[in-house]
């Protein structure tokens, strides 16, 4: 059976662009070709693969019509439509049809081809003339051979043939012989076409060189920047190590793609050229970057990080929500609040210092980080600049936390202050919506306070803000959604205390005294919950006739279920409730003819349901 | 002898004449980049072919440092090229250029780094890359999709030189003030004090209200225009509008939530400007002799 080519020669694509290719053409292939792809071809400027042993014929088909039953009024009409007698249709699962019989694979290339082409989906793409296809970049040629014949492909602006490109500047036009020989010719011409060999020689050649990292993942980038990866190793000048280390990797990893060796060296991939003069101007261009920051930050040590907080006043944090300096304020007040201790406060007071430094600007995914640098070089002791370091964690859902006391406090004001700022000012995310990042804010509160231990009083939040910090538990924890909704009515004091009620709702949640727990509440709520109204505004002893509403209400009176205690002891307590309840509905009618009686009892079992509260609102459970 | 800035531009503006381009020359108002120039952005509208090559200065006023860093300015130049539409070998048209002022391709590593391409204020986007020079960014690439939130008919390729990034490069030089600009005159000679007095202007003295109260007339003045079917004056008011608020930015006057309103403004104003460039330019082919 034959071999087929397909490779889709463009200009350089990017590697995201590169990956989303690598992950469709196989079952491109299998789609539109019947076969899987023996060898994938992906990099910056070509798409393809190689199918070995093609199917000679497309599979044959069904072609499904209309139900057998009305094979009288609608089969002409069908067979007619595709070019068969109605006495060939057949019938399969009730439904008249005929089976298509597959084609010459040859005759359907050209357009099966182009719907591979024209397949591949990309995030992000463009169109560049006037046919209207789109691509993440331009097509500029298709080399498609079946063996050693050139297949035609229904493309009709892009040139189509054995003719493919080499290196762009090392080598030129190749004629491809055959489809088996497509590799050879790619490699004599200087490109290597399989990605998994260009990244092995490259992880060789820097395990070679040894000592090299890639904390910013450019290897992954690098792969699709050069079809012809050769690894060299630059220096710069030693006296720029005096920045701070993570702006020097910043400036490497996601400027410039290298990779760091440690101390004034670095490894880079090309893709050609003189290796010495490649090497020199990328020392260049390093170190021009480094002197720029440099110069930056030699400019803020200047001004120093107290002169920089002094400057806080003249930025904007949020409009509505004062500058920078009036962030700071609240801060350190909310640091107080949350019984920070002078470290604490100290860290808060200088979080936001970085703000105004330039070199901040430069390198926006440093904010914290610099500013730790700058109050080291002030004197400031070490936790308090590890604080300011650290605020900014966690980032993402699964980053560490800050590691410091300090600086988990300060982590957790700074988003309780954007969350009820945000709140105040009507900015709820919507939707995919949320430009201030609030989602990650409030999952950043949740998570300082249950892994961080940090006691978060829940009055520190506004009431919007806090529901939506809160509602975030419900994804967090590892509870059904409804102990979350339970937890949240008892009146837990700080948001760890929460999230710690719903877990342990959701433990008890098989036991009997949680059943019976529940019943008390859901007996209670149920007839009085939607009766508030009628009720009366205090209970009145006087009014107990019966033996059974005495006695529930004396235990009533003597319940006191604490809201930070045990919740399985307070479920167990509540539980003792049950017997008394159930003699209570036996013997008293609580919708008695007599107002004065009947709103007396609704007030009777409202106190039971409130005092059960502290559980929490279980009838948020489902049964 | 590498060599020096004004012989290459000199070298490029041969290049791409013998390539059919029209000449032009700077704009008259500031511009952020050579993209705004009218040009570039309303020129690459509509169904007329249009190839142009110009020098722009491009002001940006956030990025001065009093010319004291060596590589940054509130000035610097770039060297605009705009084929419309852009035939399938544009690419190999833009190599001949890095070799037409002493660039051997095949002795440097020459790479196209993805550099999608946004301009909020001008409801515009493309796709293209940064080329890099052994590492260094030397051109901004980009085919347009969109401007002034309409797609274009036919797909233009635009080439933004970096002129002071090419200069170090060819000059092999480690700061742009110590560039050569004619025999005997540096860059610093010519430019360093202009850097100096604008930082100073633009970070320091640039009035305030006086911005916004202009910024506010000048967004009054285009629509008003466009109304008026003139939509070339109306594009200078909202070139007008961009640079304010870039000296506003620059001032710290603007807040993240202005920004978007400010950024909306200008949007709304290109837009309405850019429909009604295309408009015109319709009733103006219909009515010409075929």
């Amino acid at each position: 059976m034959p071999s087929l080519l397909l490779e889709i020669g463009c200009e350089e694509l990017p590697a995201a662009a590169c990956r989303e290719a690598e992950r469709q053409l196989p079952a491109l292939a299998r789609e539109h070709l019947g076969a899987e792809p023996a060898e994938l071809y992906v990099g910056p400027r070509r798409l393809g693969f190689l199918v070995r042993e093609l199917p000679e014929r497309t599979p044959d088909e069904w072609i499904k019509g209309p139900p057998q039953a009305l094979r009288e009024r609608a089969a002409d009409g069908f067979a007619r439509r595709h070019g068969v007698s109605a006495e060939q249709l057949t019938v399969r699962d009730g439904f008249l049809g005929f089976e298509r019989p597959g084609r010459a694979l040859r005759e359907v290339l050209p357009d099966r081809l182009a719907a591979v082409v024209r397949g591949v989906e990309f995030a992000k793409s463009m169109r560049w003339d006037e046919s209207g296809l789109r691509f993440a970049r331009p097509v500029r040629w298709l080399c498609a051979l079946l063996d050693a014949e050139p297949v035609p492909v229904a493309l009709e602006t892009i040139p189509a043939g054995r003719t493919s490109f080499g290196h762009r500047f090392a080598s030129g036009r190749v004629e491809v012989a055959a489809a088996e020989a497509y590799v050879g010719t790619l490699r004599e011409a200087l490109v290597e076409p399989i990605v998994e060999e260009r990244r092995a020689r490259i992880v060789a050649a820097l395990d070679a060189i040894g000592g090299w990292s890639d904390p910013g993942g450019a290897l992954e980038e690098v792969v699709h920047l050069a079809e012809n990866p050769a690894v060299l190793v630059g220096e710069f000048d030693e006296t720029l190590l005096r920045l701070p280390e993570r702006v020097v990797v910043t400036a490497m990893q996601s400027h410039q793609r290298y990779f760091p060796l440690g101390g004034n060296r670095f490894a880079f991939v090309a893709n050609g050229g003189d290796p010495d003069v490649v090497r020199a101007g990328n020392e260049n261009v390093l170190e021009n970057r480094l002197e720029d920051a440099d110069f930056t930050f030699e400019r803020d040590l200047a001004v120093g990080i107290d002169a920089l907080a002094e400057r806080l006043g003249a930025i904007t944090f949020l409009a509505g929500a004062g500058s920078f300096a009036d962030k700071t304020e609240r801060l350190v007040r909310l640091v107080d609040e949350l019984g920070g201790d002078e470290t604490a406060r100290e860290a808060a007071r200088l979080a936001k210092a970085d703000q105004a430094a330039e070199l901040v600007r430069e390198f926006p995914e440093l904010e914290g980080h610099i500013g730790a640098q700058y109050a080291r070089a002030a004197g400031y002791a070490e936790p308090i600049c590890a604080a300011i370091d650290e605020h900014y964690l966690p980032d993402s859902a699964d980053a560490p936390l800050p590691a410091t006391p300090a600086g988990r406090l300060v982590a957790v004001a700074d988003r309780i202050d954007l969350l009820n700022v945000a709140f105040r000012l009507g900015r709820r995310p919507t939707g995919s919506r949320d430009p201030f990042g609030l989602r990650r804010a409030a999952i950043g509160v949740c998570r300082l306070a249950t892994e961080g231990g940090v006691v978060v009083p829940r009055s520190l939040l506004v009431p919007d803000a806090r529901d939506f910090v809160e509602e975030r538990f419900e994804a967090l924890l590892r509870v059904p959604v409804e102990f979350v909704r339970a937890a949240r009515a008892a009146p837990a004091a700080d948001a760890g205390a929460v999230a710690r009620h719903a877990e342990a709702l959701a433990d008890a949640a098989g036991s009997d005294v949680f059943a019976a727990a529940y019943e008390v509440h859901d007996r209670a709520h149920r007839i009085a919950g939607r009766r508030e109204a009628e009720a009366a505004a205090e209970l009145d002893p006087a009014l107990l006739r019966d033996d059974a509403e005495r006695a529930l209400a004396e235990r009533v009176g003597s319940l006191s279920l604490r809201p930070d205690g045990d919740v399985r002891a307070s479920l167990a307590e509540a539980a003792t409730l049950a017997p008394l309840v159930e003699r209570f509905f036996d013997e008293v009618l609580v919708l008695a003819d007599d107002p004065a009686l009947r709103a007396n009892r609704l007030r009777l079992l409202l106190e039971l349901r409130d005092k059960l509260r502290a559980l929490g609102d279980l009838s948020q459970i489902p049964v | 002898m590498a060599l020096n800035l004004q012989d290459m531009i000199v070298r490029l503006q041969s290049y791409w004449a013998e390539r059919d381009c029209v000449l032009m020359q700077p704009y008259h108002t500031e511009v952020g980049a050579g993209t705004l120039n009218p040009a570039t952005f309303l020129r690459c509208l509509g169904p007329r072919p249009w190839r142009t090559a110009y020098v722009e200065p491009s002001i940006r006023p956030t990025d001065g440092r009093y010319g004291e860093n060596p590589f940054r300015f509130q000035q610097f130049w770039q060297y605009q090229v705009i084929v419309k539409p852009a035939p399938a070998d544009v690419l190999d048209e833009y190599f001949g250029s890095l070799t037409a002022i002493g660039i051997d391709l095949a002795r440097h590593d020459v790479r196209l780094v993805e550099d999608d391409w946004e301009a909020p204020t001008l409801g515009a986007w493309g796709l293209g890359w940064e080329v890099w020079l052994d590492g260094m960014e030397i051109t901004q690439w980009t085919y347009f999709q969109q401007l002034g939130g309409l797609d274009v008919e036919l797909v233009p390729a635009e080439i933004t030189y970096g002129l002071e990034r090419l200069a170090l490069f060819l000059q092999d030089k480690r700061s742009a003030f110590e560039l050569e600009w004619a025999p005997g005159v540096t860059y610093g000679d010519v430019y360093r004090e202009n850097e100096r007095q604008w930082s100073a202007y633009n970070f320091e003295h640039a009035p305030v209200d006086v911005l916004v109260r202009r910024f506010d007339e000048h967004e009054a003045e285009g629509r008003r225009l466009v109304e008026l079917g003139l939509p070339l004056p109306a594009y200078d008011q909202a070139l007008k509008c961009s640079h304010l608020f870039n000296l506003l930015d620059a001032r710290g006057a603007v807040s993240v939530t202005e920004r978007a309103s400010y950024i909306a403004r200008v949007r709304d104003l290109a837009r309405a400007v850019a429909r009604a460039y295309v408009e015109t330019q319709r009733e103006h082919d219909a009515l010409a002799p075929a």
